[in-house]
């Protein structure tokens, strides 16, 4: 009872406190669109034809939703990390009942709420913009939530490793990216396995995003719900390790 | 009476900086224990270590555990530069650390003790500094600690909120909440501490009821007279030697000021200012870090209230001349 009450508080705080950052939320929103437009509507895909994108529209799905389910958690609980920091709030939290743990996962439930309405948001935008064809169902649609939010628990707790280790709020952002960026194109999203040179092909499998896209890719083909459900379960192995070790870089002390 | 708090050889070293060095302490259950000290003097890392929060040598314990062991519920902490979650009210900050606990004083109440009824739906960014001290103070009450820590409670709030917060925190310490708090005021020591820890380069330079400080570290009374004059061209029996522009009279009782003044009169010696001074904790506090100027160098300026007494030759009636 009194973890639930905590977590209440922690979510309830946090929740207000990231609706109310008005550029905030309206980037967590805006920057999937421009990639959509740019990628999806201006440059276009061509199955027939040569380079970047080759494939059916639908392939890049699980690439353009990760855009958010990478880029925004890593940056804001990384950014949160930073600032808790700055303004001594985890010396404060230390000598309260709230772990670490339940600090992180309120974090993240408020992060898989929002970036579940992005998500969404950003899969109707890519239906209607570049003609995608997904096999969308209700169960479809549930599990694409459930991927969403382990890939969001999983970057939940590598923001909190970098904005632990970052040793300001710019540090962490470029940080996000730095790691962010290899990951969007590395990771069987945008970039087709066959297009990379084959001895760096393997490396592929060490991305976590690599499951994502996978399963998202499997979720919405033909091939049903239950395909692409063993990539799921490494997916919440992975975030259970990255949400342990997340809580467990937290500072505690100075 | 029990120690709440019990610190032995406390040491902490960041890199080649020594910010503790043996530091040994006990705050009595109900006691409020007031940390004075020049800044860098250790007051926050000493609050640290002694709530866990601070990886130290030496032994700590709270309620006679170590630190990192004890209930939270017991526990309350403002800690210094303190910057809570953005965009939430003062009721919402306060919902929020109160959620934490299994138990918490009700919101509005504890937005009435910090004085912040009518301000508590007010974003926190847009308080002023003193209503977001404020705020921060609310949040060290909201779970009714038995330990309440204060790491400058009262930076940048006016007088009118400082002496509120002082009232408060006697009212805690009536009701039996032990209170360790950090200040650079010594007003504010002087006033609720029971007992004063003066640190100074990482040390307990002295510990003590502060009245026993005074007595003992504080110096004499002193009458500061701005006045180009020799200190033998008085002949009033009492200690008198030159300090910079003044002419500094040890040990003159309030009543014979005047007696100075005729003294003075009848020298010819003319004078700007008078100023009487009696030692106080803050006369502690520069004598024990090392600080202290040459006699009379604290004297205060012409009008300035208190436990000084200040004489202006312009009035009517003082006997001074221009």
């Amino acid at each position: 009872m009194s973890r639930t009450r905590r977590l209440r508080a922690a979510v309830r705080a946090d929740w207000h406190s990231f609706l109310r950052r008005r550029t905030a939320v309206f980037f967590t929103f805006f920057f999937p669109l421009i990639i959509v437009v740019i990628f999806g509507v201006l440059v276009q895909t061509e199955p027939t034809g040569g380079g970047l994108f080759a494939e059916p529209p639908a392939y890049y799905v699980p690439g353009y939703l990760a855009v958010v389910v990478l880029f925004t958690p890593l940056s804001r609980v990384g950014s949160e990390v930073a600032r808790h920091r700055d303004g001594n709030r985890f010396e404060k939290l230390a000598t309260t009942p709230l772990s670490r743990a339940e600090w992180l996962l309120a974090q993240t439930l408020v992060n898989v709420v929002v970036i579940g309405l992005a998500a969404m948001f950003l899969l109707g935008l890519v239906v209607a913009l570049t003609g995608a064809v997904l096999s969308l169902s209700v169960a479809t649609v549930l599990l694409l939530g459930v991927y969403v939010a382990v890939a969001v628990a999983l970057f939940c707790g590598l923001g909190a490793v970098i904005g632990a280790s970052a040793d300001s709020q710019d540090g962490v952002i470029a940080a996000s990216n730095a790691i962010a960026l290899p990951l969007l194109f590395l990771s069987d999203t945008f970039v087709p396995l066959d297009m990379l040179p084959a001895w760096f092909r393997p490396a592929v499998a060490l991305s976590p995003l690599t499951y994502f896209s996978r399963g998202v890719r499997a979720a919405t083909a033909d091939a049903g719900v239950g395909s692409g459900l063993d990539t799921l379960l490494v997916l919440a192995a992975l975030a259970g390790v990255f949400l342990a070790v997340g809580a467990w870089s937290l500072p505690r002390t100075d | 009476m029990t120690a709440t708090v019990v610190a032995e050889g406390v040491r902490r070293v960041y890199g080649e900086t020594v910010a503790l060095d043996g530091v040994s302490l006990a705050v009595e259950a109900g006691e409020v224990f007031a940390l004075v000290g020049p800044n860098g003097a250790g007051k926050t890392t000493l609050v640290r270590a002694l709530l866990g929060t601070t990886d130290a040598e030496g032994s700590v314990e709270l309620f006679g555990r170590d630190p990192r062991a004890v209930d939270p519920e017991r526990v309350g902490l403002l800690p210094q530069s303190f910057d809570p979650p953005e965009r939430l009210s003062a009721r919402e900050l306060l919902d929020y650390y109160g959620g934490l606990y299994d138990e918490a004083r009700a919101t509005d109440a504890v937005l009435a003790d910090v004085g912040l009824a009518d301000d508590a739906d007010t974003w926190y960014e847009t308080l002023s500094g003193g209503q977001q001290r404020r705020v921060c103070v609310g949040t060290a009450l909201v779970n009714d600690p038995d330990l309440l820590v204060l790491d400058e409670p009262t930076t940048g709030i006016d007088p009118r909120g400082r002496r509120a917060l002082w009232r408060l925190v006697e009212d805690l310490a009536a009701a039996g909440t032990t209170v360790l708090l950090t200040t650079h005021d010594m007003d504010e020591a002087h006033r609720l501490a029971d007992r004063v820890g003066l640190l100074a380069d990482g040390r307990l330079a002295a510990v003590d009821d502060p009245d026993v400080l005074v007595a003992e570290y504080g110096g004499r009374s002193r009458l500061v007279v701005e006045a180009d004059a020799d200190s033998d061209a008085l002949d009033i029996g009492y200690r008198t030697e030159r300090s910079g522009d003044a002419l500094v009279v040890h040990d003159v009782p309030p009543a014979e000021i005047g007696a100075i003044v005729d003294a003075l009169d009848r020298a010819m010696i003319s004078f700007d200012s008078l100023t009487w001074t009696e030692p106080d904790l803050e006369d502690v506090y520069l004598e024990l870090t090392g600080e202290s100027g040459p006699a009379g160098s604290r004297s205060a300026p012409a009008g300035v209230a208190g436990d000084r007494a200040t004489t202006d030759p312009a009035e009517p009636g003082d006997g001074g001349r221009r």
